[in-house]
């Protein structure tokens, strides 16, 4: 592939001003008849350099009356008064400034180096761009979601600071034939990402590139072949459900659906959960769940609170040998395991009964998970006197079962995390 | 509502009374430029700060030279009848959106990852726009539209759109700000122009 070119360090191009319209003419710069005031015309006009290079500008004074001086005149840059030492009067009309080792713009729309009048005035201005090159972007990633689009995201080189405006443009055509297509919707996932929303084709490779232009020249990525069916990822799974598995006290089952978008493709989902203790940060990952829609988790802590979270791998879409892209992951379902019956500290006999208005820290503890879900979790519903409700329900049902005796070791239908 | 030749100031005759819609016209008209004009301030202050300094730095004063089509609003304006300032008002506002526009397309060269500074440049455009329409609309319910002929939009937009393009960065920033700067005073001329026909204003 053609490597990075560098432009020349030299002025920016730029088109030949045309004659003067009348807004011009009011612009900075250009002389007032009889006005007896003086302009300036400073060069170069917005040139363009590389970092630590060198520039040598002037100043030069017209105006009425002519023989106008550049005595006194001197310069800024970014509102700050330059050394003296920097400057030299050329001629009595012109003014000199060399700068030295110049830094990257401070911002985009360029450094603004000004000629002054003795009082002060504004005679003329010039902005400088001062940067680098742009270097190869690289890490070119895509995904499909599915197969309907495609997103890539990719690295800038140098990590991205050219101090000059950089533009990135990905490229995209099919690999034996086609023309170069660009990618039009940028930033959706970040700054240096594009999406293709539509019109892709299966079953045929494509090239995909980056290329990063600014005014001191361009640089192109190595180019990425794929086919849409190898980087095929989908919406995480609907519907999860964690509930209990009877009365097991270090169990939950969870339960899902595959994701719909690809229910017809022929493909083989593999599935992860994740789960923690409601809190901690470290998140326990099953890994092995292939093509199953429900997975029992087991050597839990009794009377927990669980976050459990599922994700999908849609691989062998159509047959590719890929491996495919995990989806997002589900939103958080959160279940308790039962709590041990076994007597002691934290056992269930000093757990105060439904509906009494004591504050131990078993109920200042669902408080503070009940305040937290309703803002992560979107259910708006949930409140102390529903939490009672249901340990009042869950008395009753657990009563019934034990003078009927354990039947079957299936989930009770306990009510689970918030639905998404 | 009454048709009175000269003087459009109502509240100079207490005898004639507006219609209350017309007053209510007036006073969501006012309150329209009053809201455009702090909108014309954070315009400002966006303007300046992202073109870098000496543009935000006190006592920062390029010359205030006059812009093709639009000049700010002169002194004697406070001094003329209130519909002559309206009218003023008016042809300013219809002056504006064209030399925004330029700005705009300016700066999206200039500051491209400024999307907040674009949308506001535009916005600018279509609310000076609506406002002058406003204006003109309350005149023309006032009996004193203006009948003759007016400035030319188009002409100014296309001298604004050139000269953009073609001069050096350092007069388009000032240009800019001109234009921005030009665009709040006569926002908030007309507002006080408007506060004059409310009911209790000063006659």
């Amino acid at each position: 592939m053609p490597a990075g070119r560098r432009g020349p360090a030299a002025q920016s191009a730029r088109r030949p001003p045309p004659l003067l319209p009348l807004l011009l003419l009011c612009v900075l710069g250009a002389p007032r008849a009889g006005s007896g005031a003086h302009t300036a015309v400073i060069s170069p006009q917005d040139p363009t350099l590389l970092i630590g290079s060198s520039l040598q500008a002037t100043c030069s004074v017209h105006g009425d009356p002519p023989g106008a001086t550049a005595e006194g005149l001197y310069w800024t840059l970014n509102g700050r008064r330059l050394p003296p030492e920097l400057s030299r009067v050329l001629n009595t009309s012109t003014l000199a400034l060399a700068l030295a080792n110049l830094n990257g713009s401070r911002q985009q729309s360029g450094d603004n180096l000004v000629c002054h009048a003795r009082d002060g005035s504004i005679l003329a201005g010039s902005c400088l761009y001062v940067g680098l090159p742009p270097e190869k972007p690289f890490n070119i990633s895509c995904w499909s979601k599915n197969m309907k689009d495609l997103t890539c995201r990719w690295t800038p080189g140098a990590h991205g600071e050219t101090f000059l405006h950089t533009n990135y443009s990905l490229k995209y055509k099919l690999r034996w034939y086609g023309q170069d297509n660009t990618c039009e919707e940028y930033h959706t996932v970040g700054p240096h990402s594009c999406h293709i929303p539509k019109d892709l084709a299966l079953f045929t490779p494509y090239e995909i590139w980056v290329e990063a232009t600014n005014r001191l020249g361009s640089a192109r990525s190595d180019v990425l072949t794929l086919d849409i069916l190898d980087v095929v990822t989908t919406d995480p799974p609907p519907d999860v459900h964690v509930s209990r598995v009877g009365g097991l006290e270090d169990q939950l089952s969870v339960r899902w659906v595959s994701p719909p978008a690809l229910k017809d493709f022929l493909f083989q989902a593999k599935y992860q959960i994740r789960y923690r203790v409601e809190d901690s940060v470290d998140w326990k990952v099953v890994d092995d769940v292939s093509n199953q829609t429900s997975c029992r988790l087991a050597g839990l802590k009794p009377g927990t609170v669980y976050f459990v979270q599922v994700r999908c791998n849609p691989f062998g879409i159509y047959g590719s040998k890929k491996a495919g892209i995990w989806s997002e992951w589900s939103h958080p379902t959160a279940a308790s395991t039962p709590r041990s019956e076994r007597p002691g500290p934290g056992g269930g006999a000093c757990e105060p009964r439904g509906g009494e208005p004591s504050s131990g820290p078993v109920r200042r503890e669902l408080k503070q998970f009940l305040g937290w879900l309703k803002k992560h979790a979107y259910c708006s519903n949930l409140s102390f006197r529903l939490y009672d409700q249901w340990r009042a329900w869950m008395q009753k049902s657990h009563k019934t079962r034990n003078q009927v005796g354990r039947r079957d070791p299936s989930p009770s239908p306990l009510p689970t995390g918030p639905a998404r | 509502m009454s048709r009175r030749e000269g003087s459009l100031a109502p509240q100079a005759d207490s005898s004639v009374s507006l219609l209350p819609h017309l007053e209510a016209k007036i006073r969501q008209t006012h309150s329209l430029a009053h809201l455009l004009t702090k909108y014309a301030e954070q315009l400002l202050q966006e303007y300046v700060q992202l073109q870098g300094d000496p543009f935000g730095l006190p006592g920062f004063s390029p010359p205030r030279l006059p812009v093709a089509g639009l000049s700010a609003p002169a002194p004697s304006h406070a001094g003329l009848p209130v519909h002559e300032r309206l009218r003023l008002d008016a042809a300013a506002l219809a002056a504006l959106p064209p030399l925004l526009d330029a700005v705009r397309r300016r700066q999206a060269e200039l500051n491209p990852r400024a999307p907040r500074l674009l949308r506001r440049l535009e916005d600018a455009a279509r609310q000076a726009r609506a406002l002058g329409a406003a204006v003109e609309a309350l005149l023309a319910a006032l009996g004193a539209a203006n009948r003759g002929p007016r400035a030319e939009p188009p002409a100014a937009a296309a001298a604004a759109t050139s000269a953009s393009a073609a001069s050096g960065v350092f007069p388009a920033k000032v240009l800019g700000l001109r234009v921005c700067g030009l665009y709040r005073e006569w926002l908030s001329r007309t507002e006080g122009d408007l506060g004059q026909l409310l009911p209790g204003g000063p006659a």
